[in-house]
């Protein structure tokens, strides 16, 4: 779903653990982070700075 | 149930984005039931919604909620403050749903956020399939409980036609033929005489040919 709004879908996933898996619940969020790194800043982060410097601009 | 499909979402974003304040709408009875219209489904649309007016740097603020049945005067009592806010709603109610909110509230734009198609049923996780169409004068005693009306691509009354092949319709491979359906039934109930009676012409005056339907009941009526 969120491919339609410009969302690469690898963002997301879901992990099903149980309370007891710290360690592997440690890696995952390691991973994940390392993921996203390499995937950059998300589109709506990118608006979301395009749009703030474009008020900025109307105010100055 | 009611069985019906979110618009494309290109679409459901060409409608709205002229407005500047929008509540995304569910109706958590059918279409929650075919994941299409359900107040989840409303809350996802709605971030959808948000992050495209953000990617594109539109003036609009985006609201989900929902009620349990958008046809139904007394389950909007719950709703009745939040919709004084929007001044565009987008039912994902099915049709009925769109119609009722829209004779409820005049004087608000009340758009469709689904296409509505069919009455059906959940053959499994995913797979709905239309099975009654409504035609007021139901014939399923006759036909070993598989309706020819909306089953049969011809809708006829005493079939098979000529299309039919193997089991299968002539417009697909993949679409069983209902009256061969409605023969095996009636063959596995022990039932076939009654398939040699020729059905008559079907008095279509109850169906929607006849126009639009109401029932009214009295002794319900307060």
């Amino acid at each position: 779903m969120i491919s339609k709004v410009n969302i690469d879908p690898d963002r997301i996933e879901m992990f099903n653990l149980s309370a007891a898996m710290g360690s592997r619940w440690a890696e995952i969020c390691t991973e994940f982070t390392a993921k996203i790194k390499k995937l950059g800043p998300s589109p709506i982060w990118i608006a979301d700075q395009k749009n703030s410097k474009g008020l900025t601009q109307t105010k100055e | 149930m009611i069985v019906a499909e979110q618009k494309p979402f290109e679409e459901i974003w060409g409608m709205i984005k002229d407005y500047k304040k929008v509540l995304v709408f569910g109706c958590n009875t059918c279409v929650a039931v075919c994941h299409a219209g359900g107040n989840k489904e409303a809350e996802s649309l709605g971030s959808l919604l948000r992050m495209q007016a953000k990617q594109e740097n539109v003036d609009i603020e985006i609201k989900d909620s929902g009620i349990e049945r958008q046809c139904e005067h007394e389950f909007f009592d719950s709703a009745l403050k939040l919709l004084e806010w929007p001044d565009l709603v987008l039912s994902l109610g099915c049709g009925v749903g769109v119609q009722f909110m829209a004779a409820k509230f005049s004087d608000k734009p009340i758009f469709p956020g689904l296409n509505t198609t069919f009455m059906g049923a959940v053959e499994s996780a995913g797979v709905f399939t239309e099975k009654c169409q409504g035609c007021g004068k139901c014939v399923l005693a006759e036909t070993g409980g598989i309706c020819p009306i909306s089953r049969c691509a011809k809708r006829i009354m005493n079939g098979p036609c000529g299309g039919s092949t193997k089991g299968k319709c002539e417009i697909s491979k993949d679409l069983d033929c209902a009256w061969q359906l409605i023969i095996d039934r009636m063959a596995t109930l022990g039932t076939l005489d009654k398939y040699e009676e020729i059905t008559p012409i079907k008095d279509w005056s109850t169906e929607r040919s006849g126009g639009p339907r109401t029932i009214v009941r009295e002794d319900l009526q307060v």
